[in-house]
């Protein structure tokens, strides 16, 4: 037999308090570029990147969302679809730890059940302001049963090995499911039932998953 | 004649692993070739080309940017190729249909002191027997192939890649075992120019490949003969050339299409005979005087003047020539027919990266009437560095996600007044203060500043009905902006009847967060607020009795108290802005011709609003008309009628029935009884004045019909039975006699002054 190449979207989501960073971190990771200026998100954008893993290339459309509190209400309402959440905090803003369990609130009651999360604690370039221990985050992460990493968009620390690592255990995950299903065309419309919920952006996301 | 089957495949492990992910497997076809070894799999369809926008807006299939992936990294190439030197040893003989016998043929082709990396070696004449013309079967073929492996280098093991053969024209192809891995590819092909113009008597047989990144074509002839034919060998030449096509996954390569091109064999280009004959000839050759002869050379002359083998090299000729001899001498012919010496043996190359190290023949073997030839090269192949290769892919990659992104719509939003550069309250329009009938305009600007057309709409946030507040108007609600244009929006706030008792209370704010949606693209969330100064519009009748202070008095706490009917103190009997009004109507308006059918002053009408909502100490603005018409809004913004909704189809029942309606009015809410009997006996009063007002019953009973017992849903279609029957409940009150006497008991005397 040939070999099969899958080819995968995976819709993946970026949220936490306004300020953290995520903007920064989507940037560092599709453009490898990092600006100082701080320009408050206002709504909700994606970029696209292309990565392999374990010889299958994986587009991943990252959504980046408002933190602003005023818009919560409508950025949850983009939870659903996302397969998987990364969920960012400020280690020099204790607030923006502190409602790390917020959001998982939020990803609760907003996310398919089934969505692979990761927390970030952005800006360890800036250690001197630091107002969250690294032992607090890696706390909360094992007591929710989620991967954790400390990142800095400003210095490229762990940007990659985090998108990366979140991708691969999605990739895991589908993998599983597929074995356990019968078949490739089960896989599709699982893989296209989950990246179609955007309604509104049905033309970028029809594309997933083709088996050759 | 025997065919050798169409036969593509290729060798395994050809290409880095990394390499394989850059091709999409496609709809495989392939046939097994029984020689060929190890896995077997074909290049991919291809599809065509993919256009940079579709493809950046994510519309073309996977399969499309697999392929222009692969085309960005063809033209790449040259980033992660590297040159690697091999060798490749040619040889041809005409051995006039002999066996080997025992010949050794080392002397021939392994002169060289390093073992030739490829050997390919072509005959001519190979069996001459009708056996091998008509049923192209020989014993020969197996005999030179084994002679040949035995005179290969012995420095080195070969693999034998392919023998093809057409009656009496053979190629074997060896290669290096160490390189064998590297071959792409194989195919042969065969094409006779003999008789009828196609019989393999005379034609060409060849074999290709790719070796690494180069493709490879090594092609044996032999061409019409005699002295005078050379121009039929040029054109054998053109048909071989031109129609000799290997079939590789359903495409054909022709000679042409080969980075490296070796042609050669008994082409059978002779001299001039008009110049120099054969004792010439003989006594030139004696003298080593090659080049003399060499100029009367038909081959060399057809390829100067363009005819034949154009593009291509022949190394200089430093060897007797190859025909004709007496077999097992080096004598030259010596038959009747007493043939000229003629270099008909040749070998010609085409192609970059090929070094000619030497050009000659083997006088020595005796065995037919033709001398073999030899050539050996340097050549340069293009060889992968994965390394780099896959360094220009994820570039490549990066490069494709780049274009995707930046062919994403972008837009840029330029609210007036707002610093858009920084600020959290970017894309923030504010209306101030907002009052009640007043309709405010704000416009913003959305750019196209991405480089595809951007369809844009405002769209519903999850679980809402609609796309903004009632109060709000957006238009456009989508629209079409090209590359470099703009659009404007235009916000249109306006609190009516609809919305106010809402906003009064605090029920709904001026707040709300449009999500402006790019097809395809991102959403940009675009907050409008203000703040509406509160007024006695959309106040409950209940409230409004229970207000001794003007409404701008009162706190927004205090109102929503009293909406909510707490506290209830009855401060009057009916709204004292409705009495307001009616009393300035009693002074001034009785006489109006056609009071309530004419519409007021729009300005007054606010003037009138700020009056009421602030009662100063001057008399209240406005003509008559204009009262009415406050007046009517005023009625028409309580959130509850005067007939209240509950008793709404009640109503409609009793309204033919005069004591009915009496018996409804009497069950109403003090308040609002007192408001309906207020009303009612101001309206005939206005009768009264009837001789100069022009009014009559049925039109203010149609009037007030519609106001006081109004329809839950605002927007209803008016229903012309519906209105009737209002205006006949309306009607009764103003033409029955016994008007008055038991409805009024709780009328407190200060308000029924009309008198």
């Amino acid at each position: 037999m040939a070999k099969k190449t899958y080819d995968l979207l995976f819709k993946l989501l970026l949220i936490g308090d306004s300020g953290v960073g995520k903007t920064c971190i989507l940037f560092r990771f599709s453009d490898d570029a990092f600006n100082t200026t701080f320009i408050s998100t206002i709504g909700i954008d994606f970029k696209i990147k292309t990565i392999e893993l374990k010889g299958k290339k994986i587009k991943l459309q990252i959504w980046d969302t408002a933190g602003q509190e005023r818009f919560h209400t409508i950025t949850t309402s983009y939870y659903r679809g996302a397969m998987g959440i990364m969920l960012v905090y400020d280690i020099t803003n204790l607030k923006s730890f502190e409602n790390i369990a917020k959001w998982l609130r939020n990803i609760d009651e907003h996310a398919n059940e089934d969505v692979e999360k990761m927390i970030l604690g952005n800006k360890c370039d800036m250690d001197d302001n630091r107002q969250v221990q690294k032992e607090r985050g890696d706390a909360i992460a094992l007591e929710h049963g989620i991967k954790f990493m400390e990142t800095s968009a400003k210095n490229n620390i762990n940007i990659d090995r985090a998108f990366h690592e979140l991708a691969e255990a999605i990739l895991n995950k589908t993998s599983r499911e597929t074995s356990s299903s019968s078949g490739v065309g089960n896989m599709n419309a699982e893989l296209q039932d989950r990246v179609n919920l955007n309604t509104n952006n049905k033309s970028s996301m029809n594309r997933i998953s083709q088996c050759c | 004649m025997g065919q050798f089957g169409v036969a593509y495949f290729v060798l395994s492990n050809l290409s880095p692993k990394n390499n394989k992910s850059v091709f999409v497997r496609s709809k495989r076809k392939r046939i097994a070739y029984k020689n060929s070894e190890g896995e077997v799999e074909d290049e991919d369809d291809l599809m065509p080309g993919t256009e940079r926008e579709s493809l950046a807006r994510g519309m073309s299939s996977q399969k499309g940017r697999e392929y222009t992936i692969r085309l960005a990294l063809e033209k790449k190439q040259d980033q992660y190729i590297d040159l690697k030197g091999i060798t490749v040893y040619i040889g041809s003989w005409n051995v006039n249909g002999q066996s080997p016998g025992s010949i050794c043929l080392s002397e021939w082709l392994s002169r060289t002191n390093e073992p030739p990396d490829i050997y390919a070696v072509g005959f001519q004449e190979l069996d001459l027997s009708k056996e091998a013309f008509l049923f192209n079967d020989t014993p020969k073929e197996a005999e030179w192939r084994d002679s040949v492996k035995a005179g290969l280098h012995p420095g080195a093991r070969y693999f034998h890649v392919r023998t093809i053969r057409l009656v009496g024209m053979m190629m074997i192809v060896f290669v290096r075992e160490e390189i064998k891995d590297q071959l792409r590819h194989i195919a042969v092909e065969q094409i006779g120019t003999g008789l009828l113009g196609r019989m393999g008597n005379k034609g060409g047989v060849g074999v290709r490949f790719e070796l690494n990144e180069t493709s490879m074509c090594f092609v044996n002839l032999h061409l019409a003969a005699h002295v005078e034919e050379f121009q039929r060998r040029n054109q054998d030449f053109h048909q071989i050339f031109n129609r000799l096509g290997f079939f590789i996954n359903e495409k054909v390569k022709y000679i042409k299409d080969h980075d490296q091109i070796f042609m050669f064999g008994d082409l059978n280009y002779r001299i001039n005979p008009a110049t120099i004959d054969a004792t010439k000839a003989k006594a030139l050759i004696e003298q080593e005087k090659y080049s003399i002869i060499l100029e009367q050379d038909q081959l060399r002359e057809q390829m100067r003047l363009g005819h034949v083998f154009s593009g291509f090299t022949e190394g200089t000729i430093n060897y007797r020539p190859t025909y004709k001899y007496d077999s097992n001498t080096d004598n030259w012919d010596s038959s009747e027919k007493n043939r000229a010496p003629a270099w008909c043996d040749r070998i010609l190359f085409r192609g970059g990266n090929l070094t000619q190290i030497d050009y000659t023949s083997q006088p020595q073997y005796k065995l037919s009437d033709h001398k073999p030839v030899s050539s050996f090269f340097n050549a340069k192949i293009k060889v992968i560095n994965p390394t780099r290769q896959r360094k220009v892919y994820e570039e490549t990659l990066k490069q494709m996600d780049r274009i995707e992104n930046e062919y994403l719509p972008q837009v840029t939003v330029d609210i007036p007044g707002t610093n858009q550069s920084s600020h959290s309250n970017r894309n923030e329009i504010n209306f101030g203060k907002v009052k009640f009938m007043e309709p405010l305009r704000k416009t913003f600007t959305v750019a196209n500043t991405g480089q595809v057309p951007v369809h844009l709409e405002f769209i519903k946030k999850l679980n809402d009905s609609h796309v903004c507040k009632e109060w709000l108007k957006i238009e456009p609600v989508h629209s079409f902006i090209m590359p470099g244009e703009t659009c404007e929006v235009e916000l249109l706030v306006l609190v009516d009847k609809c919305t106010a008792a809402q906003l009064n209370v605090g029920r709904d704010t001026l707040y709300d967060i449009l999500v402006l949606h790019l097809e395809s693209g991102k959403d940009i969330f675009i907050t409008v607020a203000g703040d509406f100064e509160r007024s006695v519009f959309g106040c409950s009748i209940a409230a409004l009795v229970n207000m001794s202070e003007p409404l701008t008095m009162i706190s927004p706490g205090k109102l929503i108290e009293l909406e909510k009917g707490k506290m209830p103190v009855n401060h009057y009997d009916i709204p004292k802005e409705l009495w307001f009004l009616v009393d300035r109507l009693y002074r001034i308006g009785m006489d109006k011709d056609g009071l309530f059918t004419m519409a007021g002053s729009q300005s007054e009408v606010l003037e009138i609003r700020d009056w009421m909502d602030t009662i100063p100490n001057t008399p209240i603005p406005g003509n008559a008309d204009s009262i009415a018409e406050t007046m009517f809004l005023l009625l028409d913004c309580f959130p509850e009628p005067v007939i209240p909704f509950s008793m709404h189809l009640k109503c409609l029942d009793s309204a033919h029935n005069y004591t009915a309606c009496k018996q409804l009015v009497r069950q109403l809410p003090a308040a609002h009884r007192n408001v309906f009997l207020y009303l009612t006996s101001f309206l005939r009063e206005l009768l009264n004045h009837s001789d100069k007002n022009g009014l009559d019953a049925k039109i203010l009973a149609l009037l007030f019909g519609k106001i006081m017992i109004r329809d839950q849903n605002y927007n209803a279609k008016a229903n012309a039975r519906v209105e009737r029957t209002k205006a006949t409940f309306i009607y009764q009150f103003l033409v029955n006699d016994d008007y008055g006497d038991d409805l009024w008991p709780e009328m407190g005397e200060d308000l029924v002054s009309f008198s």
